[in-house]
Protein backbone atom coordinates (compact mmCIF):
# COMPACT_ATOMS: atom_id res chain seq x y z
CA UNK A 1 0.00 0.00 0.00
CA UNK A 2 1.45 3.81 -0.69
CA UNK A 3 2.64 5.19 2.04
CA UNK A 4 0.12 8.26 2.20
CA UNK A 5 -3.30 8.52 2.19
CA UNK A 6 -3.00 10.90 -1.07
CA UNK A 7 -1.28 8.35 -3.47
CA UNK A 8 -3.17 6.01 -2.39
CA UNK A 9 -6.22 7.61 -3.36
CA UNK A 10 -4.85 8.64 -6.69
CA UNK A 11 -3.55 5.36 -7.41
CA UNK A 12 -7.61 3.82 -6.58
CA UNK A 13 -8.39 6.73 -8.45
CA UNK A 14 -6.67 6.61 -11.49
CA UNK A 15 -7.08 2.20 -11.48
CA UNK A 16 -11.08 2.65 -11.66
CA UNK A 17 -10.73 4.88 -14.72
CA UNK A 18 -8.47 2.60 -16.42
CA UNK A 19 -11.18 0.18 -15.04
CA UNK A 20 -13.98 1.78 -16.57
CA UNK A 21 -12.16 2.74 -20.06
CA UNK A 22 -11.61 -0.80 -20.59
CA UNK A 23 -14.92 -1.92 -19.51
CA UNK A 24 -16.53 0.76 -22.11
CA UNK A 25 -13.77 -0.15 -24.49
CA UNK A 26 -14.61 -3.94 -24.47
CA UNK A 27 -18.24 -3.28 -24.58
CA UNK A 28 -18.23 -1.34 -27.33
CA UNK A 29 -15.76 -3.79 -29.20
CA UNK A 30 -17.09 -7.42 -28.50
CA UNK A 31 -19.65 -9.05 -30.11
CA UNK A 32 -22.97 -9.12 -27.98
CA UNK A 33 -22.27 -12.42 -27.06
CA UNK A 34 -18.85 -11.53 -25.92
CA UNK A 35 -18.49 -11.82 -21.85
CA UNK A 36 -18.68 -8.72 -20.68
CA UNK A 37 -22.05 -8.37 -22.81
CA UNK A 38 -23.25 -11.88 -20.90
CA UNK A 39 -22.20 -10.80 -17.84
CA UNK A 40 -24.54 -7.77 -17.63
CA UNK A 41 -27.35 -9.61 -19.57
CA UNK A 42 -27.15 -11.92 -16.48
CA UNK A 43 -26.84 -8.90 -14.18
CA UNK A 44 -29.97 -8.03 -15.77
CA UNK A 45 -31.84 -11.14 -15.72
CA UNK A 46 -30.99 -11.14 -11.82
CA UNK A 47 -32.56 -7.54 -11.96
CA UNK A 48 -35.83 -8.61 -13.61
CA UNK A 49 -37.63 -10.14 -10.91
CA UNK A 50 -37.19 -7.02 -8.94
CA UNK A 51 -38.23 -4.88 -12.18
CA UNK A 52 -41.28 -7.20 -12.97
CA UNK A 53 -42.23 -6.71 -8.79
CA UNK A 54 -41.88 -3.08 -9.19
CA UNK A 55 -44.35 -3.02 -12.13
CA UNK A 56 -46.98 -5.18 -10.44
CA UNK A 57 -46.43 -3.23 -7.22
CA UNK A 58 -46.60 0.19 -8.91
CA UNK A 59 -49.44 -0.52 -11.38
CA UNK A 60 -52.52 0.18 -8.60
CA UNK A 61 -50.80 3.16 -7.79
CA UNK A 62 -50.71 4.10 -11.23
CA UNK A 63 -54.09 3.41 -12.27
CA UNK A 64 -55.26 5.18 -9.55
CA UNK A 65 -53.51 8.27 -10.87
CA UNK A 66 -55.03 7.50 -14.06
CA UNK A 67 -58.28 7.16 -12.77
CA UNK A 68 -58.12 10.68 -10.69
CA UNK A 69 -56.89 12.66 -14.20
CA UNK A 70 -59.38 10.76 -16.12
CA UNK A 71 -61.82 11.81 -13.58
CA UNK A 72 -60.39 15.58 -13.34
CA UNK A 73 -61.14 15.70 -17.82
CA UNK A 74 -64.44 13.45 -17.55
CA UNK A 75 -66.57 16.46 -17.73
CA UNK A 76 -65.43 18.82 -20.31
CA UNK A 77 -64.58 15.09 -22.17
CA UNK A 78 -68.27 14.19 -21.85
CA UNK A 79 -69.43 17.59 -23.51
CA UNK A 80 -67.17 17.14 -26.51
CA UNK A 81 -68.06 13.33 -27.28
CA UNK A 82 -71.85 14.58 -26.92
CA UNK A 83 -71.15 16.90 -29.75
CA UNK A 84 -69.06 14.10 -31.62
CA UNK A 85 -71.65 11.68 -30.84
CA UNK A 86 -73.91 13.11 -33.27
CA UNK A 87 -72.08 13.67 -35.62
CA UNK A 88 -70.85 10.36 -35.98
CA UNK A 89 -74.51 8.70 -36.16
CA UNK A 90 -74.96 10.59 -39.08
CA UNK A 91 -71.37 9.24 -40.76
CA UNK A 92 -72.58 5.95 -38.96
CA UNK A 93 -75.76 5.66 -41.15
CA UNK A 94 -73.36 6.79 -44.31
CA UNK A 95 -70.66 3.85 -43.24
CA UNK A 96 -72.87 1.46 -42.91
CA UNK A 97 -74.45 2.04 -46.39
CA UNK A 98 -70.44 2.22 -47.32
CA UNK A 99 -69.59 -1.39 -45.03
CA UNK A 100 -72.41 -3.48 -47.15
CA UNK A 101 -70.77 -2.10 -50.21
CA UNK A 102 -67.26 -2.99 -49.01
CA UNK A 103 -68.74 -6.39 -48.39
CA UNK A 104 -70.16 -7.33 -51.33
CA UNK A 105 -66.73 -6.03 -52.87
CA UNK A 106 -64.78 -8.05 -50.51
CA UNK A 107 -67.29 -10.87 -51.46
CA UNK A 108 -65.97 -10.52 -55.12
CA UNK A 109 -62.54 -10.35 -54.02
CA UNK A 110 -62.40 -13.84 -51.99
CA UNK A 111 -61.70 -11.85 -48.92
CA UNK A 112 -62.41 -13.04 -45.59
CA UNK A 113 -63.48 -11.10 -42.61
CA UNK A 114 -60.35 -9.98 -40.61
CA UNK A 115 -58.84 -8.25 -37.62
CA UNK A 116 -56.86 -5.57 -36.85
CA UNK A 117 -53.38 -7.51 -37.68
CA UNK A 118 -52.97 -9.95 -40.40
CA UNK A 119 -53.84 -13.23 -40.34
CA UNK A 120 -51.93 -16.17 -39.11
CA UNK A 121 -50.15 -13.49 -36.84
CA UNK A 122 -48.85 -14.83 -33.44
CA UNK A 123 -48.27 -12.88 -29.93
CA UNK A 124 -46.73 -12.69 -26.66
CA UNK A 125 -48.25 -10.91 -24.63
CA UNK A 126 -45.38 -9.16 -22.54
CA UNK A 127 -45.71 -6.61 -19.28
CA UNK A 128 -43.61 -3.49 -19.74
CA UNK A 129 -40.90 -3.27 -16.61
CA UNK A 130 -38.81 -0.78 -17.87
CA UNK A 131 -38.20 2.25 -19.54
CA UNK A 132 -35.81 4.16 -20.98
CA UNK A 133 -34.61 6.89 -17.77
CA UNK A 134 -33.82 9.71 -20.10
CA UNK A 135 -35.37 11.43 -23.12
CA UNK A 136 -32.08 10.57 -25.15
CA UNK A 137 -33.66 6.99 -26.08
CA UNK A 138 -37.49 5.48 -26.29
CA UNK A 139 -37.21 1.81 -25.25
CA UNK A 140 -39.24 -0.27 -23.26
CA UNK A 141 -38.44 -3.60 -21.24
CA UNK A 142 -40.46 -6.27 -21.33
CA UNK A 143 -40.36 -9.34 -19.32
CA UNK A 144 -40.11 -12.19 -21.74
CA UNK A 145 -37.18 -13.18 -23.53
CA UNK A 146 -35.54 -15.63 -25.53
CA UNK A 147 -36.95 -18.35 -23.18
CA UNK A 148 -40.11 -17.64 -24.17
CA UNK A 149 -39.89 -17.70 -28.03
CA UNK A 150 -38.73 -13.74 -28.25
CA UNK A 151 -36.54 -12.69 -30.76
CA UNK A 152 -34.38 -9.97 -32.00
CA UNK A 153 -35.90 -7.63 -34.69
CA UNK A 154 -39.63 -8.90 -33.85
CA UNK A 155 -42.39 -6.23 -34.38
CA UNK A 156 -44.13 -5.61 -30.70
CA UNK A 157 -47.47 -3.77 -30.80
CA UNK A 158 -49.63 -2.37 -28.49
CA UNK A 159 -52.25 -4.28 -25.98
CA UNK A 160 -53.31 -1.39 -23.93
CA UNK A 161 -56.54 -0.47 -24.61
CA UNK A 162 -56.78 3.34 -24.31
CA UNK A 163 -59.27 5.98 -24.80
CA UNK A 164 -58.80 7.64 -28.32
CA UNK A 165 -60.49 8.70 -31.75
CA UNK A 166 -60.66 5.07 -33.26
CA UNK A 167 -61.33 1.72 -32.72
CA UNK A 168 -57.34 0.90 -32.85
CA UNK A 169 -56.41 3.19 -29.97
CA UNK A 170 -53.85 1.38 -28.15
CA UNK A 171 -53.68 -1.59 -30.77
CA UNK A 172 -51.44 0.30 -32.96
CA UNK A 173 -46.85 -0.67 -33.43
CA UNK A 174 -45.00 -0.10 -30.76
CA UNK A 175 -41.61 -0.67 -31.80
CA UNK A 176 -39.21 -3.49 -32.11
CA UNK A 177 -37.52 -5.57 -30.15
CA UNK A 178 -33.32 -4.80 -30.33
CA UNK A 179 -32.04 -6.92 -27.43
CA UNK A 180 -32.94 -10.26 -25.80
CA UNK A 181 -32.18 -11.38 -22.43
CA UNK A 182 -33.59 -15.22 -21.14
CA UNK A 183 -36.45 -13.62 -19.52
CA UNK A 184 -36.49 -9.91 -20.64
CA UNK A 185 -36.26 -7.95 -24.11
CA UNK A 186 -35.29 -4.14 -24.89
CA UNK A 187 -38.23 -2.52 -27.30
CA UNK A 188 -37.18 0.52 -29.32
CA UNK A 189 -40.28 2.18 -29.67
CA UNK A 190 -41.07 3.64 -32.76
CA UNK A 191 -40.41 7.09 -31.01
CA UNK A 192 -37.30 6.63 -30.49
CA UNK A 193 -34.66 9.11 -32.99
CA UNK A 194 -33.15 5.89 -34.28
CA UNK A 195 -36.23 4.34 -35.49
CA UNK A 196 -37.23 3.94 -38.86
CA UNK A 197 -40.82 2.10 -40.18
CA UNK A 198 -41.48 1.89 -43.90
CA UNK A 199 -45.12 2.89 -43.89
CA UNK A 200 -47.88 3.31 -46.53
CA UNK A 201 -50.51 5.86 -46.11
CA UNK A 202 -54.19 4.19 -46.95
CA UNK A 203 -55.93 6.28 -49.21
CA UNK A 204 -53.82 7.65 -51.12
CA UNK A 205 -51.08 4.47 -50.62
CA UNK A 206 -48.31 6.82 -50.19
CA UNK A 207 -45.00 4.93 -49.21
CA UNK A 208 -42.54 7.28 -46.66
CA UNK A 209 -40.61 6.34 -43.63
CA UNK A 210 -41.96 6.77 -40.20
CA UNK A 211 -39.36 8.47 -37.92
CA UNK A 212 -39.16 8.88 -34.00
CA UNK A 213 -37.27 12.00 -32.48
CA UNK A 214 -35.51 12.67 -29.51
CA UNK A 215 -38.85 15.28 -28.53
CA UNK A 216 -41.06 12.07 -28.96
CA UNK A 217 -42.44 13.24 -32.26
CA UNK A 218 -43.04 10.67 -35.07
CA UNK A 219 -42.76 12.17 -38.78
CA UNK A 220 -43.40 10.56 -41.91
CA UNK A 221 -40.72 11.30 -44.61
CA UNK A 222 -40.18 10.65 -47.65
CA UNK A 223 -43.69 11.03 -48.70
CA UNK A 224 -43.74 12.94 -52.54
CA UNK A 225 -45.03 16.16 -52.68
CA UNK A 226 -48.00 15.75 -55.47
CA UNK A 227 -49.34 12.92 -53.11
CA UNK A 228 -52.60 14.06 -51.78
CA UNK A 229 -52.81 13.18 -48.35
CA UNK A 230 -55.02 14.78 -45.66
CA UNK A 231 -55.49 14.45 -41.99
CA UNK A 232 -57.12 11.62 -40.38
CA UNK A 233 -55.39 9.26 -43.03
CA UNK A 234 -54.22 6.08 -41.12
CA UNK A 235 -50.58 4.82 -41.69
CA UNK A 236 -49.90 1.10 -41.76
CA UNK A 237 -46.54 -0.71 -42.22
CA UNK A 238 -45.55 -1.53 -45.92
CA UNK A 239 -43.78 -4.41 -45.40
CA UNK A 240 -40.34 -3.42 -46.84
CA UNK A 241 -37.53 -3.97 -45.12
CA UNK A 242 -38.39 -7.18 -43.54
CA UNK A 243 -38.66 -6.17 -39.75
CA UNK A 244 -42.72 -5.12 -39.18
CA UNK A 245 -45.07 -7.07 -40.92
CA UNK A 246 -47.06 -5.35 -43.53
CA UNK A 247 -50.42 -3.55 -42.59
CA UNK A 248 -50.06 -3.01 -38.89
CA UNK A 249 -51.75 -0.06 -37.83
CA UNK A 250 -48.83 3.26 -36.68
CA UNK A 251 -51.41 5.87 -36.53
CA UNK A 252 -52.92 9.04 -38.28
CA UNK A 253 -52.03 11.54 -40.10
CA UNK A 254 -52.24 14.64 -37.93
CA UNK A 255 -51.17 17.82 -40.06
CA UNK A 256 -49.69 18.04 -43.57
CA UNK A 257 -46.75 20.50 -43.91
CA UNK A 258 -43.88 21.15 -45.97
CA UNK A 259 -41.69 24.11 -47.49
CA UNK A 260 -42.09 24.88 -50.97
CA UNK A 261 -38.19 24.04 -51.53
CA UNK A 262 -39.13 20.27 -50.31
CA UNK A 263 -39.33 17.82 -52.32
CA UNK A 264 -40.93 15.85 -49.75
CA UNK A 265 -44.35 16.39 -47.66
CA UNK A 266 -43.96 16.65 -43.65
CA UNK A 267 -46.05 14.53 -41.89
CA UNK A 268 -46.68 14.42 -38.32
CA UNK A 269 -48.00 11.01 -37.45
CA UNK A 270 -50.31 11.11 -34.02
CA UNK A 271 -49.74 7.43 -32.93
CA UNK A 272 -52.24 4.52 -31.91
CA UNK A 273 -50.20 3.91 -28.99
CA UNK A 274 -50.11 6.24 -25.91
CA UNK A 275 -46.70 5.89 -25.08
CA UNK A 276 -46.65 7.10 -21.37
CA UNK A 277 -49.10 4.88 -20.39
CA UNK A 278 -47.43 1.59 -22.04
CA UNK A 279 -48.01 -1.11 -19.62
CA UNK A 280 -48.61 -3.97 -21.85
CA UNK A 281 -47.82 -5.13 -25.24
CA UNK A 282 -48.00 -8.12 -27.94
CA UNK A 283 -44.44 -9.09 -29.47
CA UNK A 284 -45.33 -10.61 -33.22
CA UNK A 285 -43.31 -13.69 -32.88
CA UNK A 286 -44.67 -15.43 -36.20
CA UNK A 287 -46.83 -13.90 -39.08
CA UNK A 288 -47.71 -16.55 -42.05
CA UNK A 289 -45.88 -13.72 -44.30
CA UNK A 290 -44.08 -10.68 -43.33
CA UNK A 291 -46.26 -8.97 -46.27
CA UNK A 292 -48.77 -10.73 -46.73
CA UNK A 293 -49.82 -13.60 -48.56
CA UNK A 294 -50.87 -11.44 -51.27
CA UNK A 295 -50.50 -11.90 -54.83
CA UNK A 296 -51.46 -9.07 -57.10
CA UNK A 297 -51.89 -9.44 -61.06
CA UNK A 298 -52.50 -5.97 -62.76
CA UNK A 299 -51.42 -2.27 -61.50
CA UNK A 300 -53.09 -1.03 -58.46
CA UNK A 301 -52.91 -1.79 -54.57
CA UNK A 302 -53.08 -4.69 -52.34
CA UNK A 303 -55.98 -5.49 -49.51
CA UNK A 304 -54.78 -3.41 -46.23
CA UNK A 305 -55.24 -4.31 -43.12
CA UNK A 306 -58.55 -2.63 -41.05
CA UNK A 307 -61.58 -2.05 -43.51
CA UNK A 308 -59.54 -0.28 -45.99
CA UNK A 309 -59.90 -1.33 -49.11
CA UNK A 310 -58.15 0.72 -51.52
CA UNK A 311 -59.44 -1.20 -54.51
CA UNK A 312 -62.37 -1.12 -56.56
CA UNK A 313 -62.31 -4.75 -58.14
CA UNK A 314 -62.22 -5.06 -61.57
CA UNK A 315 -65.36 -3.24 -61.82
CA UNK A 316 -64.31 0.00 -60.41
CA UNK A 317 -66.37 1.63 -57.60
CA UNK A 318 -65.39 3.23 -54.44
CA UNK A 319 -63.16 1.75 -51.70
CA UNK A 320 -63.05 2.89 -47.97
CA UNK A 321 -60.61 4.51 -46.03
CA UNK A 322 -60.06 4.30 -42.41
CA UNK A 323 -60.43 7.46 -41.13
CA UNK A 324 -61.63 10.72 -42.75
CA UNK A 325 -60.14 9.67 -46.05
CA UNK A 326 -62.49 9.24 -49.33
CA UNK A 327 -62.24 6.20 -51.21
CA UNK A 328 -60.17 5.92 -54.02
CA UNK A 329 -61.20 3.89 -57.67
CA UNK A 330 -59.20 2.08 -59.81
CA UNK A 331 -58.85 -0.93 -62.30
CA UNK A 332 -57.28 -3.27 -59.60
CA UNK A 333 -57.96 -7.16 -60.14
CA UNK A 334 -56.53 -8.17 -56.20
CA UNK A 335 -56.06 -11.56 -55.50
CA UNK A 336 -55.11 -11.83 -51.49
CA UNK A 337 -55.50 -13.47 -48.15
CA UNK A 338 -54.26 -10.77 -46.17
CA UNK A 339 -56.93 -9.67 -43.72
CA UNK A 340 -57.97 -6.22 -42.94
CA UNK A 341 -60.27 -4.96 -40.17
CA UNK B 1 -9.25 -5.49 7.51
CA UNK B 2 -10.73 -4.47 10.91
CA UNK B 3 -14.40 -4.46 12.39
CA UNK B 4 -14.50 -0.55 12.13
CA UNK B 5 -13.58 -1.29 7.75
CA UNK B 6 -15.40 -4.57 7.95
CA UNK B 7 -19.04 -2.55 9.09
CA UNK B 8 -17.99 0.37 6.71
CA UNK B 9 -17.82 -1.88 3.59
CA UNK B 10 -21.23 -3.14 4.73
CA UNK B 11 -23.32 -0.37 4.97
CA UNK B 12 -21.33 0.42 1.72
CA UNK B 13 -23.09 -3.07 -0.54
CA UNK B 14 -26.20 -2.53 1.92
CA UNK B 15 -26.42 1.10 0.57
CA UNK B 16 -25.79 -0.25 -3.37
CA UNK B 17 -28.52 -2.48 -2.74
CA UNK B 18 -31.01 -0.08 -1.41
CA UNK B 19 -30.48 2.21 -4.45
CA UNK B 20 -31.00 -0.46 -6.84
CA UNK B 21 -33.74 -1.82 -5.46
CA UNK B 22 -35.08 1.85 -4.94
CA UNK B 23 -34.45 2.93 -8.60
CA UNK B 24 -35.45 0.29 -10.21
CA UNK B 25 -39.21 -0.42 -7.75
CA UNK B 26 -39.72 3.28 -6.71
CA UNK B 27 -37.64 6.19 -8.30
CA UNK B 28 -37.74 5.23 -11.92
CA UNK B 29 -42.33 5.12 -12.02
CA UNK B 30 -42.03 8.74 -10.52
CA UNK B 31 -41.98 11.16 -12.89
CA UNK B 32 -41.73 14.52 -12.15
CA UNK B 33 -41.81 17.44 -15.50
CA UNK B 34 -41.05 14.01 -18.03
CA UNK B 35 -37.51 13.05 -15.95
CA UNK B 36 -36.89 10.54 -13.05
CA UNK B 37 -34.55 11.26 -10.45
CA UNK B 38 -31.34 9.59 -10.52
CA UNK B 39 -30.63 8.00 -6.94
CA UNK B 40 -27.08 6.76 -7.90
CA UNK B 41 -26.01 9.68 -8.66
CA UNK B 42 -27.36 11.60 -5.52
CA UNK B 43 -25.90 8.67 -3.39
CA UNK B 44 -22.65 8.86 -4.79
CA UNK B 45 -22.53 12.69 -3.59
CA UNK B 46 -23.53 11.72 -0.13
CA UNK B 47 -20.78 9.61 0.03
CA UNK B 48 -18.16 11.85 -1.42
CA UNK B 49 -20.40 14.20 1.22
CA UNK B 50 -19.46 12.23 3.84
CA UNK B 51 -16.42 9.88 3.13
CA UNK B 52 -14.48 12.03 1.04
CA UNK B 53 -13.14 11.51 -2.46
CA UNK B 54 -12.19 7.72 -2.47
CA UNK B 55 -14.89 6.20 -1.39
CA UNK B 56 -17.34 8.73 -3.20
CA UNK B 57 -15.26 7.34 -6.25
CA UNK B 58 -15.48 3.85 -5.50
CA UNK B 59 -18.87 4.02 -4.48
CA UNK B 60 -19.35 6.11 -7.62
CA UNK B 61 -18.05 3.39 -9.99
CA UNK B 62 -20.27 0.31 -8.58
CA UNK B 63 -23.17 2.40 -8.46
CA UNK B 64 -22.09 3.28 -12.42
CA UNK B 65 -21.66 -0.46 -13.22
CA UNK B 66 -25.39 -0.99 -11.44
CA UNK B 67 -26.90 1.24 -13.52
CA UNK B 68 -25.47 0.50 -16.99
CA UNK B 69 -26.73 -3.26 -16.17
CA UNK B 70 -30.36 -1.78 -14.89
CA UNK B 71 -30.38 1.01 -17.79
CA UNK B 72 -28.75 -1.22 -20.22
CA UNK B 73 -25.84 1.08 -21.33
CA UNK B 74 -22.62 -0.11 -22.81
CA UNK B 75 -20.84 -1.02 -19.28
CA UNK B 76 -18.37 1.33 -17.82
CA UNK B 77 -19.81 4.19 -19.14
CA UNK B 78 -22.29 5.27 -16.20
CA UNK B 79 -19.30 3.60 -14.24
CA UNK B 80 -16.82 6.51 -15.19
CA UNK B 81 -19.36 8.96 -14.78
CA UNK B 82 -19.85 8.55 -11.46
CA UNK B 83 -16.73 7.77 -10.69
CA UNK B 84 -15.68 11.14 -11.72
CA UNK B 85 -18.32 12.86 -9.68
CA UNK B 86 -17.95 10.79 -6.39
CA UNK B 87 -14.14 12.02 -6.96
CA UNK B 88 -14.42 16.02 -7.75
CA UNK B 89 -17.67 16.34 -5.06
CA UNK B 90 -14.86 14.32 -2.58
CA UNK B 91 -12.17 16.75 -3.23
CA UNK B 92 -14.19 19.57 -3.67
CA UNK B 93 -15.69 19.21 0.02
CA UNK B 94 -12.03 18.70 0.99
CA UNK B 95 -10.85 21.52 -0.34
CA UNK B 96 -13.79 24.17 0.90
CA UNK B 97 -14.63 22.39 4.13
CA UNK B 98 -18.37 22.04 3.54
CA UNK B 99 -20.77 19.51 4.29
CA UNK B 100 -23.86 21.19 5.03
CA UNK B 101 -27.18 20.74 3.22
CA UNK B 102 -27.06 23.47 0.93
CA UNK B 103 -24.00 22.04 -0.03
CA UNK B 104 -25.39 18.77 -1.15
CA UNK B 105 -28.40 20.10 -2.22
CA UNK B 106 -25.82 22.72 -4.47
CA UNK B 107 -23.58 19.42 -5.61
CA UNK B 108 -25.82 16.94 -6.62
CA UNK B 109 -27.50 19.65 -8.80
CA UNK B 110 -24.50 20.81 -10.57
CA UNK B 111 -23.37 17.22 -10.00
CA UNK B 112 -25.86 15.53 -11.63
CA UNK B 113 -26.24 18.46 -14.65
CA UNK B 114 -22.90 17.76 -15.13
CA UNK B 115 -22.97 14.00 -15.51
CA UNK B 116 -26.07 14.32 -17.99
CA UNK B 117 -24.03 16.86 -20.03
CA UNK B 118 -21.01 14.25 -20.61
CA UNK B 119 -23.61 11.51 -20.94
CA UNK B 120 -25.53 13.34 -23.40
CA UNK B 121 -22.21 14.18 -25.48
CA UNK B 122 -21.48 10.35 -25.44
CA UNK B 123 -24.83 9.93 -26.68
CA UNK B 124 -24.90 12.29 -28.99
CA UNK B 125 -21.53 10.94 -30.38
CA UNK B 126 -22.73 7.05 -30.59
CA UNK B 127 -26.33 7.96 -31.18
CA UNK B 128 -28.70 10.01 -33.52
CA UNK B 129 -27.90 13.24 -33.93
CA UNK B 130 -30.30 14.27 -31.22
CA UNK B 131 -31.38 18.03 -30.39
CA UNK B 132 -28.46 18.10 -28.12
CA UNK B 133 -29.61 22.05 -26.70
CA UNK B 134 -32.88 21.31 -26.54
CA UNK B 135 -32.19 18.27 -23.97
CA UNK B 136 -30.68 20.84 -21.52
CA UNK B 137 -33.91 22.08 -21.23
CA UNK B 138 -36.03 19.66 -21.16
CA UNK B 139 -33.88 16.85 -19.63
CA UNK B 140 -30.76 18.19 -17.90
CA UNK B 141 -31.80 20.70 -15.87
CA UNK B 142 -35.21 19.24 -14.36
CA UNK B 143 -33.59 16.20 -13.45
CA UNK B 144 -30.96 18.46 -11.83
CA UNK B 145 -33.20 20.40 -10.13
CA UNK B 146 -35.19 17.05 -8.78
CA UNK B 147 -31.78 15.11 -7.81
CA UNK B 148 -30.64 18.39 -5.88
CA UNK B 149 -34.64 18.12 -4.20
CA UNK B 150 -34.19 14.46 -3.61
CA UNK B 151 -30.68 14.75 -2.45
CA UNK B 152 -31.57 16.91 1.17
CA UNK B 153 -34.02 14.68 2.78
CA UNK B 154 -31.84 11.50 1.71
CA UNK B 155 -28.45 13.07 3.05
CA UNK B 156 -30.27 14.16 6.80
CA UNK B 157 -32.06 10.66 6.49
CA UNK B 158 -28.93 8.63 5.97
CA UNK B 159 -26.82 11.11 8.81
CA UNK B 160 -29.59 10.39 11.37
CA UNK B 161 -29.84 6.91 10.46
CA UNK B 162 -26.65 6.46 11.09
CA UNK B 163 -25.80 4.99 7.64
CA UNK B 164 -23.24 7.83 6.80
CA UNK B 165 -21.37 10.23 8.98
CA UNK B 166 -21.58 13.69 10.05
CA UNK B 167 -18.56 15.13 6.98
CA UNK B 168 -14.94 15.28 7.55
CA UNK B 169 -12.66 17.18 5.72
CA UNK B 170 -9.38 14.66 4.53
CA UNK B 171 -6.16 16.15 3.41
CA UNK B 172 -5.89 17.32 -0.29
CA UNK B 173 -3.24 17.39 -2.78
CA UNK B 174 -0.65 19.64 -1.82
CA UNK B 175 -2.53 20.96 1.35
CA UNK B 176 -0.65 21.23 4.05
CA UNK B 177 -3.78 19.43 6.23
CA UNK B 178 -1.88 16.00 4.72
CA UNK B 179 1.45 16.74 6.95
CA UNK B 180 -0.31 14.71 9.78
CA UNK B 181 0.26 11.30 7.54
Amino acid sequence: MPRNKVAWRRLVFVALIIASLALLTVSFRESSSGPVHSMQQAGLSALSPLQSFGARAAKPFQDGYHWVTTLWSAHRENQKLSADLQKFQGEAVQLQELSQENDRLKGLLDIRDSTVFPTGTAFKVAMVVGKAPTQWESWVQIDKGSADGIQVDQAVVGATPVEGNTSLSGKGLVGKVISVTAHTAQVQLITDGESSVAATIEGPRAQGIVQGSTSGKITMDFVDRDQSVDPKFVIVTSGFGGVYPKGIPVGIVASVGGEDVNIYKQIEVQPFVDFRVLEEVMVITGAVNPVGTTTTTGTGNAIGPGNTTGTTGTTGGAGITRGAGSGSTGSTSTTSTTKGL
Amino acid sequence: MGRKELVGAGKFALLLVIAIVLQVVVTSRITVLGVTADLFVILTVIMAVSRGSLVGAVFGFVAGLLADVAYMQPLGIHALIYLLVGYLVGMFVARFETGTPWAVLLLTGVSSFLAQFVFGVFQFVIGPRAAFFSMIGTQMIPEAILDALFAVPIYLLLMRARVIPTPKVEPTIGSNRSSGQ
